[in-house]
């Protein structure tokens, strides 16, 4: 029964393995090779795909759309951690009157289906001229990862022990001290993961992106989708935009790793 | 507060304003073009009244349904929880690369999943006909809803499987022991030892892919919500209608059906969690 269980738990892992490790291979091999099917795994691997999808004989460059990207991704993760650690501290180290139902607030917030935002959000960016434009997007996501962002840091911020707040306002520290040389040290941990959990899903978003962005301030993932659409029938080069696009999330994802459950479950978990 | 305030605002002005609006333009019939568009109507639950009384809207609804119980409630739940369960006796490097591999599929931006399920499910070069010798196979127009289904769960275990290796890890070893001294089978055990203990975590997980897989987006870019609206679950429907079709108004009023089922969905896993407290 058990090594039953642990042949499944095998099979399981390669089902959930096996479209990723398609997508590396075939961006390693040559067009010629990703064509044939069942995949060849003996052909020969080069880094042409990645050259193409840089744009090396069409000269169609992918940077402006990563750099899209990274500008919306990294300014409103700095932006939400600043936010949702100020909302945060005062939460769960100085907890204000009622800060239930403002946690509960800032949790209802996350029920709106996100659909249901995009229509006014596209009406009125449309008529104030705010249509494919990157900080759109930054202030977007900010707004959209706060919520979760002040319940992480709520519950990471709630494990920094109340003797070493005591002992720090003994001391006379002032609160730009006391975050940075008290609260910080302890709690840095979960303050990175919120960090990389934000980037995560910045980086992922589509939706948004998809219908607020067009050819400026276009982002990865929707670039992909039409680079899909035009060059679908090279699929080594096809893979390695895939890959390229991967890679930021899956490292912010490794290093989130450890907390990420925690801080998604909303501390309902440790 | 004056912490808070900064926060709260932008939450305001981005999520809560907008929903605001939504609530506004459910009552209008409003387009993105023709005369609707220019001069919006005000025509009350005219709206919800088309929604409730249009085939589509029913057949979406029930697609949504099928699509969140058989992909998360089920799915995800039982998959996530047998894994962890699996996983907890295993050696240390082996939970670590299930782990990963499985979080793998989570954290990939959307896009390029949808891109690979569609590169892997093709009919003429797709790998899965190769592999299962079943050429020419076409699974997302024949099977869009089992389609839709099993990708969400491929997409989604991860986060069921870790929630639950730590909540396995806290029942007590000794009580399994005791249960296994006496007799107790594994479903047994589980009912008696292993459920009461993880109760609460089962809860919370069911929750949150509830909420997430109900509004997921990634069925329109899979399978474009077709054949035939065969896989379009409400955000899709929401979004071909409103967005693709431009009946900002109708679209509206839906999208705010779906904050309703939402809420409701909230309160009744919060009621089950009290209940437990009390």
């Amino acid at each position: 029964m058990r090594r039953i269980l642990g042949v499944v738990a095998w099979l399981v892992g390669i089902a959930f393995f096996f479209p990723v490790a398609w997508m590396v291979f075939t961006s390693l091999h040559s067009e010629q090779a990703a064509a044939t099917n069942p995949p060849d795994v003996t052909a020969p691997l080069t880094l042409d795909g990645y050259r193409e999808f840089f744009g090396a004989s069409t000269g169609a460059s992918p940077w402006p759309y990563l750099i899209n990207s990274a500008t919306a991704s990294l300014v409103s993760t700095l932006l939400v951690v600043i936010l949702a650690m100020l909302a945060g501290y005062a939460l769960a180290i100085r907890p204000v009157r009622r800060w239930t139902d403002a946690l509960f607030f800032f949790l209802s917030t996350k029920m709106l289906p996100a659909v249901a935002g995009l229509l006014p959000i596209y009406l009125i960016s449309q008529r104030i001229g705010l249509l494919d434009n990157v900080w759109l997007m930054v202030v977007l996501y900010t707004a959209m990862n706060l919520p979760i962002a002040v319940w992480m840091m709520h519950s990471f911020l709630r494990e920094v022990p109340v003797a070493i707040l005591e002992a720090a306002a003994l001391d006379g520290a002032r609160l730009p001290t006391v975050l940075r040389r008290v609260i910080l040290p302890v709690a840095a941990p979960g303050v990175a993961a919120t960090a990389l959990i934000c980037f995560i899903f910045s980086w992922n978003e589509m939706l948004f992106a998809r219908v607020l962005t067009g050819v400026v301030a276009g982002t990865a993932p929707v670039f992909l989708t039409s680079f899909v659409t035009s060059q679908g029938l090279f699929l080594s080069k096809v893979c390695a935009a895939a890959t390229v696009i991967s890679v930021p999330v899956l490292a912010a994802g490794f290093a989130a790793q450890n907390k990420l459950v925690q801080g998604l479950s909303l501390g309902a978990v440790k | 507060m004056l912490f808070v305030a900064p926060a709260l605002a932008l939450i305001a002005a981005f999520l809560v304003f907008p929903a605001l609006w939504t609530l506004y333009l459910g009552v209008l019939k409003y387009d993105l073009a023709g005369s609707n568009a220019a001069a919006p109507q005000f025509v009350g639950l005219g709206n919800y009244r088309d929604a409730l009384t249009d085939p589509r809207f029913a057949n979406s609804l029930l697609l949504t349904v099928a699509f969140v119980g058989l992909s998360a409630v089920l799915g995800q739940n039982v998959l996530g929880f047998l894994l962890a369960a699996v996983l907890r006796d295993a050696a240390s490097w082996v939970r670590g690369v299930v782990n990963a591999v499985v979080l793998l599929a989570w954290i990939l931006p959307g896009t390029v999943v949808v891109f690979l399920w569609q590169a892997l499910l093709d009919r003429g070069g797709g790998t899965l006909n190769a592999l299962l010798g079943t050429p020419g196979a076409a699974w997302t127009l024949d099977h869009p809803l089992a389609t839709i289904v099993a990708f969400n769960i491929w997409r989604g275990t991860a986060f069921s499987m870790l929630l639950y290796s730590a909540a396995l890890g806290a029942v007590p070893r000794s009580q399994l022991e005791t249960a296994r001294t006496y007799g107790a089978g594994p479903l047994r055990t589980l009912r008696d030892v292993v459920l009461p203990h993880i109760r609460g975590h089962v809860l919370t997980n069911t929750l949150l892919i509830t909420l997430w897989t109900f509004n997921d987006f990634a069925p329109y870019m899979l399978t474009g919500g077709g054949p035939d609206h065969r896989s379009e679950t409400l955000p899709v429907y929401v979004y071909r209608t409103s967005i693709e079709g431009g009946a900002l108004g109708y679209g509206s009023a839906i999208s705010l059906i779906m904050l309703i089922v939402n809420l409701a969905i909230a309160l009744f896993y919060l009621r089950l969690l009290r209940r437990r407290s009390a």
